[in-house]
Order: structure tokens, then C-alpha cells, then sequence
């Protein structure tokens, strides 16, 4: 049994309670400590607090959207070295180059495929 | 708000995510699918789809089939796990033509003894799909042995269905894409024989320029599709000679230089006569420089190095090793391993070191030469 000082920490920001809550369980179902936040307002403190692993974000979010919120993170020496994935919907593909530009290492387009989402995550964080 | 209220335990709310989770994850690939398969030949598409129904419905056997041409058998396209049949005659494993004929998919969590088949450990699940073009029913997809050795549900079926209509789709567009490209082919060879019939001296020569140069191209890693197109380029290249005259291409003596010149002009003639294939423009440009020189030198076009198309290049061997190597009314053709010394001496100069390398590569595995 892996105490939940040695899982990994990932934290998963989108506005989509749906979207949260299909991530975390299957995040979870692999053995990751998953974190869950419904907006970006207040977000960047929450990561200054519990450094996570990994961070999911959602590119349009009330309030912050995620690509600023990218760019504060990137930002902020202490926390600049957390890989960070950028969802987005289907259509807004034009937007890649500024995804990358912010720092974001990749950007996923919704739908996408939970299987495939855990495999990045593990990729991106040495995990199982 | 107090869940405790509600008609459902945590175990519910945490099976709907998990079943949501799993629509998601179909919905991703219905998504994903029009992307993976454009621009695939049907081979391709057949061995792709077969992975994603392995991966999407957790299948350790899967298979796609089509008819053959007179419809009285499938034959399988693509597959994966326990199938180790290449036909299926009309009749045999009765569950599969009884979903093709029916047209709708059938499931069975159990087969029935009757319809003993021989490709699923006995009562274990299996999926058959029947594979529905536009025009027609083109085949069937046979889903088997499943990892968790569940039964299939409507929601896999349903899956199963949109993945195998976009399949279908997609292996019909392929079929009729494939018919115009053999239309094409076929079109372009009566035109080379049109040609060959007017002069002996040439007959077959194109057939085997083509050989020589795909032989060529391979050795060099050349894909799929630039072999392609270097066939069809090597199959026209001296469609310009139809413009120029017998008297000169049958001429029984030395040929002056004005005369190499009218000759060579025909490069020139065949990038005009096919100029209007919008579709062949790369073909066009490797057959307009096919007589040019690697160092420039005696370029007709003034071309030198990479700047001169790659299957110009190609080409220039394979023609100059035919050529050398048939009698020509001019002279009786040369010994074979004589032309193949020539042409290594000629690696930097006339022709592409790096054609060359490949041209010497592939005489060797034929009959292995002392080099020069």
C-alpha cells in the first residue's frame, strides 16, 4: 500500500464538473493523488501550497482563464519546473502556438481519451 | 447537499462516472477515428481499425473481412489473436453470414451448439458487425474473447456499429480511389504500348526502366507513395519520343550531335504533352529533367545536383542501364557487367552518388560483381 505522502500529486482545474470528476476517477483508479479545483481564481496560491506534481488545466475558465494561469505558474521560479496540460474544446486548434508559448508542455483537445490521458500523465511524471 | 438523501449509494455515483467515463473515452475515438484513417490505403485501415476495436472494446481477438469479388466469400483484411482464417466460404460459421445477411450486429453471450464457430473458446462471447458502405455491404468485423470475459452490452454494440460505419465508409472510398488509381495506371500503359509498337528497338524498355528504377528507389527508403509516383514517372518517360522522328530513332548509324539533341529533346516534349495532369505535376518535372547531369555538366536544362527532381535521378541510371544494355539500331548493346562499371564511373559526374550506391547495392544482390 502507497501512503498518500508518496503518491503522486496531480491537480486538475476545469470549470466542467464532468470533466473532474471522469479525470479523477480514473487518475485515482491508477494509484494518484488527485486534487480538484472548479475555477482559476485562487488557483495559483492553492499550487504555491500543495506544489503538485502536475497540473491539468482547462484553457476557458471563468475568471482566470488557464493559459493565464499557465503563464503565472511558469512564471514563479518555485514553481516553473511543474509540467503543466492544457485542455481544450474541439475547433480552438489555431490556439496551439500560444499554448506552447505559455509554457504548457502539452495540449490536449476535448474529447479525448482518458486512456490516453493517464499515459501522458504517467509519461510526464514517472509514475506506473 | 445531503446525499444521504438520495435514492443512490456512493457505489452508484462511482459505476455512472466510470460508465460516463467509458462513453467519453468512445466519443474521444469517434472523434479521433476521421483523422487516423484519412489517407490510408485499405490494408491500412483495415489493420487500424482491428487495434482501436481491440483497444476500445478490451477484445483479444478481432477481425475485419470483406467480400470478394463475386460476394460468395469474406476474406479477411486485417486481424488480431485467435484467427487463422484467410476465407470464409459462404456458409461456414453461420453466425457471421447471419449478421452480414441480416445486416445488423449480432451479439451472443453464448453461442449456440448449432453454430459452433471455430475462432472463440466455447461460451465465450462474440461480437460479428456487419460493414455497411454507402453503395453496399462491403463485409463484417468479428469482436471475440474478451479480456474480462463479459458479454457484450448495447453500449459496445452501439460502439462497435459507429466504428464499423465509419469503416465501412472509409475501406469503400479507399476501394473506389484504388479502381481510379488502377484506371490510371492502365490508361498510362496502353499509352506506353501505343508508343513501344512504333519503334521495336524500344519495345520493353519502359517495363523494365520501371523495374530498375522502383528496384532503385527501395534500396534508397523511399515511401510507399514516392514509389508510387516514381512508377507511374518511369512508366512515361519517354512519352515525348512518340513527337520525335522514326527516322532518327531508328537510325542505323551514329547519331550526330544535332541528332542527340533532337533525341534528348524529348524529355522536354513529354513534360508538355502531360502538362495538363494537375495530378501528375512531381511525375511531370521527373520526367522533364531526366536526362540532365549530376555535375551540370551537358545539363540540357542547366540543372545540376538536388536541384534536379530525385526521381529524375533515379531514373537516369535505370534508363542509361537499359539502354546500355539493349541493342540500340545504332550499336549492339553492351556486356551487362561492362554498362555496370560505366555507370559506377560515372557516380559524381553524370549520375547521383548516392543512385548509384543504391544501383550498385541492388546489382549485387543479384549477381555479385568484382568492383570496378
Amino acid at each position: 500500500m502507497v501512503s498518500p505522502g508518496n503518491m503522486k500529486k496531480v491537480l486538475v482545474i476545469d470549470d466542467e464538473p464532468f470533466i473532474l470528476m471522469m479525470i479523477e476517477a480514473k487518475l485515482s483508479e491508477a494509484g494518484l493523488n488527485v486534487l480538484t479545483l472548479r475555477e482559476g481564481r485562487d488557483a495559483l496560491s492553492f499550487i504555491r501550497g500543495e506544489l503538485p506534481d502536475l497540473v491539468i488545466l482547462d484553457w476557458m475558465m471563468p475568471g482566470l482563464s488557464g493559459i493565464e494561469l499557465c503563464r503565472m505558474v511558469k512564471e514563479d521560479p518555485e514553481l516553473s519546473h511543474i509540467p503543466i496540460f492544457l485542455l481544450t474544446a474541439k475547433g480552438q486548434d489555431a490556439d496551439k502556438e500560444a499554448a506552447f508559448e505559455s509554457g504548457a508542455s502539452l495540449y490536449i483537445t476535448k474529447p479525448f481519451s482518458p486512456k490516453a490521458l493517464l499515459k501522458m500523465v504517467n509519461d510526464a511524471i514517472g509514475g506506473q | 447537499m445531503d446525499s444521504s438523501s438520495l435514492p443512490y449509494t456512493t457505489k452508484d455515483f462511482e459505476l455512472t462516472i466510470r460508465e460516463l467515463s467509458d462513453t467519453y473515452e468512445e466519443l474521444s475515438l469517434l472523434y479521433r477515428l476521421p483523422e487516423i484513417l484519412s489517407g490510408m490505403g485499405v490494408d491500412e485501415i483495415a489493420q487500424q481499425v482491428v487495434e482501436e476495436a481491440i483497444t476500445t472494446l478490451d477484445v483479444k481477438t478481432a477481425a475485419l473481412l470483406l467480400y470478394d469479388e463475386d460476394g460468395r466469400k469474406l476474406c479477411t483484411k486485417a486481424f488480431r489473436g485467435r484467427w487463422d482464417k484467410s476465407t470464409i466460404p459462404f456458409g461456414d460459421n453461420s453466425v457471421i453470414w447471419d449478421a452480414v445477411e441480416g445486416k445488423k450486429p449480432l451479439a451472443f453471450c453464448k453461442l449456440p451448439e448449432t453454430d459452433q464457430v471455430d475462432f472463440a473458446p466455447s461460451g465465450s462471447p462474440v461480437l460479428v458487425c456487419p460493414l455497411i458502405g454507402k453503395e453496399k455491404l462491403i463485409g463484417a468485423m468479428v469482436l471475440a474473447d474478451r479480456e474480462s470475459q463479459a458479454e457484450f452490452y448495447s453500449n459496445d454494440i452501439q460502439l462497435m456499429m459507429a466504428i464499423a460505419s465509419h469503416a465501412a465508409l472509409t475501406i469503400e472510398n479507399a476501394l473506389l480511389y484504388k479502381e481510379l488509381e488502377d484506371f490510371l495506371l492502365f490508361a498510362i500503359r496502353s499509352l506506353v504500348k501505343a508508343l513501344e509498337a512504333s519503334s521495336e528497338w524500344t519495345a520493353g524498355h519502359t517495363e523494365r526502366v520501371t523495374e530498375y528504377a522502383i528496384a532503385i528507389g527501395t534500396i534508397m527508403g523511399l515511401t510507399e507513395k514516392q514509389i508510387e509516383r516514381l512508377k507511374v514517372c518511369s512508366l512515361l518517360h519517354d512519352i515525348g519520343k512518340i513527337a520525335i522522328s522514326k527516322d532518327i530513332l531508328d537510325k542505323p548509324d551514329n547519331l550526330t550531335p544535332e541528332e542527340i539533341r533532337e533525341v534528348q529533346r524529348h524529355s522536354m516534349i513529354g513534360a508538355e504533352i502531360l502538362g495538363g495532369f494537375k495530378q501528375l505535376q512531381d511525375v511531370i518535372s521527373g520526367i522533364k529533367y531526366h536526362h540532365e547531369h549530376w555535375d551540370g555538366s551537358d545539363s540540357f536544362m542547366g540543372l545540376k545536383g538536388e536541384d534536379i527532381p530525385l526521381m529524375s535521378r533515379i531514373l537516369a541510371v535505370a534508363d542509361t542501364f537499359d539502354a546500355m544494355t539493349s541493342d540500340r539500331p545504332y550499336r549492339k548493346r553492351k556486356a551487362r557487367e561492362e554498362t555496370i562499371r560505366e555507370i559506377l564511373s560515372l557516380a559524381g559526374r553524370q549520375f547521383d552518388p548516392a543512385v548509384v550506391d543504391a544501383f550498385r547495392k541492388w546489382i549485387s544482390r543479384q549477381h555479385p560483381v568484382s568492383s570496378p
